[in-house]
């Protein structure tokens, strides 16, 4: 399959500005550390509900994934606060893709008045979990048989490898460089170096660094690849009309897309071989919001690689497919740029390996303008998430 | 896993064929029955036409190189012997959007480029602490 018959968008009903985001909540971002998932959900929950100013019984709806290790769930969310009452549930949430698409199906389900106010959290215990790639985030394609008999046999494995081959191919297709894939790492390093709960703030690194790091997956560099970390981050969702009556400045979710790729996560056989789902996720995010590329202040992809970051800057927009490289290049990624401010906070390379719900967390703090490495005056923001199969596109605006 | 791990269990049905072509030497890949396009992975339904049915037919075991990496870490404990090896996707030359994952072999890394003319060369495939062995499709350059 080749153009662009190799994925679809999802078919989306208009929820733009039906609802905010009212309440956010880091857990600690940390190497081993002991936790549980559901403890580091409930540390996350409990910080969001005071940002919100909400009483733990207020949220009567609950988003989460079935996922690595126990996620926070309606039963582990009513025994962490002792209370008995009923909430919507869905398995719609979590990081990833979910953390960009949870806010649709919250829209809905607060739309038609299922709930009032909808938790989302994502939370990992990756790093105490195992350090190794089995066992911890490469365990779902080891298991899978496709995969394992067709892949693992050949050394093709895990993520690292896939995405490197990925990122060799698109150096062969567009003239990609180290130098512009460094470019990207040196952007989230600096911006972790700034934040204060970033597990490398105390790490710079230079793009002479990078350059003279060890290749682990050629064209990979350990610095091309996410951390591994214990973590997780939470947000509440209510509509705009609620929103305004609480105390944080209104965020507003003014549009979501969805994409998918048909090949699914088995990236051998992507047809857009060196392209997201992005480039189907993002149109009808952007035609919901009404707003065009130069209008976004401020981006957070999902980025387990450089690589992935670079593929879903060209194919939400903001740059033409193939430009990537050479658009990410100097300072184009810096949060005092002027330019395209993209993860803030240090993203998955830098920050924490949480799967995408702390972009989200960070988005809405740079519209509230309350981040560490503050863009001036955003208005709109916009995380990109990802797994492979699918891509969302959610755009933030501060109303 | 199965015990052999990370080899690949040779009796799972849906790959069984390909494993046993490469037995006798031979490159198997599916196609549709009703369309006669290739479908890779060999799980149906048929991406073009949506047809239930896949049927195995042997192939050139000629292609070009798609991509690749040159690993020089090791995520399973069983490649550490190996490293630094190089994977990679080959292009069949019957079909372009069929890759098929292979070791690349015969060749400095350095001699690598995409769209490289390759060969399916077949081998045993052995692992560290893993008593039995396959014969594997590897790719080397043509």
């Amino acid at each position: 399959m080749t153009g662009t018959d190799w994925g679809f968008a999802s078919d989306l009903q208009d929820v733009g500005e039906a609802i905010a985001i009212v309440g956010i909540g880091d857990a600690d971002y940390s190497k081993a550390s002991g936790r549980t998932t559901q403890e580091i959900a409930a540390q996350a929950t409990e910080r969001a509900l005071t940002d919100a100013g909400l009483s733990p019984t207020d949220i009567d709806g609950i988003m989460y994934i079935p996922f690595s290790g126990d996620q926070f769930a309606a039963a582990a969310y009513r025994s962490h606060f002792g209370t008995s009452h009923n909430m919507w549930v869905s398995q719609k949430g979590g990081g990833m893709v979910w953390a960009g698409s949870a806010p649709y199906d919250a829209a809905l389900a607060i739309r038609s008045g299922q709930a009032r106010y909808v938790l989302n959290t994502f939370s990992v215990a990756w790093a105490t979990q195992r350090p190794q790639m089995v066992g911890g985030p490469g365990q779902v394609h080891a298991e899978d048989l496709y995969k394992q008999n067709l892949e693992v046999p050949f050394g093709w494995f895990p993520q690292p490898v896939y995405f490197a081959t990925i990122a060799r191919r698109h150096m062969y297709e567009f003239g990609t460089t180290p130098d512009q894939l460094g470019a990207i790492a040196v952007a989230c390093r600096r911006h972790a170096t700034l934040h204060p709960t970033a597990i490398m703030r105390h790490k710079p690194l230079t793009l002479d660094d990078y350059l003279h790091s060890p290749l682990i997956a050629d064209p990979f560099r350990k610095e091309d690849c996410c951390l591994i970390s214990d973590g997780g981050a939470a947000y509440i969702m209510t509509s705009l009309e609620r929103a305004r009556d609480l105390r944080q400045p209104v965020i507003a979710v003014l549009g979501v897309g969805v994409g998918n790729s048909r090949s699914g996560a088995y990236w051998s056989q992507q047809g857009g071989f060196t392209s997201t789902p992005q480039v189907f996720a993002a149109p009808g995010a952007f035609a919901m919001a009404g707003i065009r590329r130069d209008d976004v202040d401020v981006l957070a992809c999902y980025d387990p690689f450089t690589i992935v970051s670079l593929m879903q800057i060209e194919d939400i927009g903001f740059c033409t497919k193939g430009d990537g490289g050479r658009f990410v290049a100097g300072d184009t990624l810096h949060f005092d740029s002027g330019k395209l401010p993209y993860n803030t906070h240090g993203g998955m390379l830098s920050h924490a390996y949480v799967l995408g719900i702390a972009h989200v967390v960070e988005i809405v703090r740079q519209l509230r303008h309350e981040a560490a490495a503050q863009v001036r005056d955003a208005q709109i923001g916009i995380y990109g998430g990802y797994t492979g199969p699918q891509a969302s596109t959610l755009i933030l605006g501060r109303r | 896993m199965h015990e052999d791990f990370p080899l690949p269990d040779v009796t799972w049905e849906p790959t069984r064929e390909f494993w046993a072509g490469a037995a006798r030497g031979e490159l198997r890949i599916t196609r549709c029955h009703a369309c006669h396009r290739y479908v890779w992975y060999p799980e149906p339904p048929c991406r073009h036409c949506g047809a239930s049915r896949l049927t195995w037919t042997s192939v050139s075991g000629r292609g070009t190189l798609f991509s690749w990496s040159v690993l020089h870490y090791a995520w399973i404990p069983q490649f550490k012997e190996q490293l630094p090896f190089v994977t990679g996707l080959v292009a069949i030359e019957e079909d372009s959007a069929v890759r098929v994952v292979s070791y690349i072999v015969d060749c400095r890394a350095d001699q690598l480029r995409c769209e490289l003319p390759m060969r399916a060369v077949f081998r045993p495939l052995r692992y560290p602490g893993v008593a039995a062995q396959v014969v594997a499709p590897f790719f080397a350059p043509a």
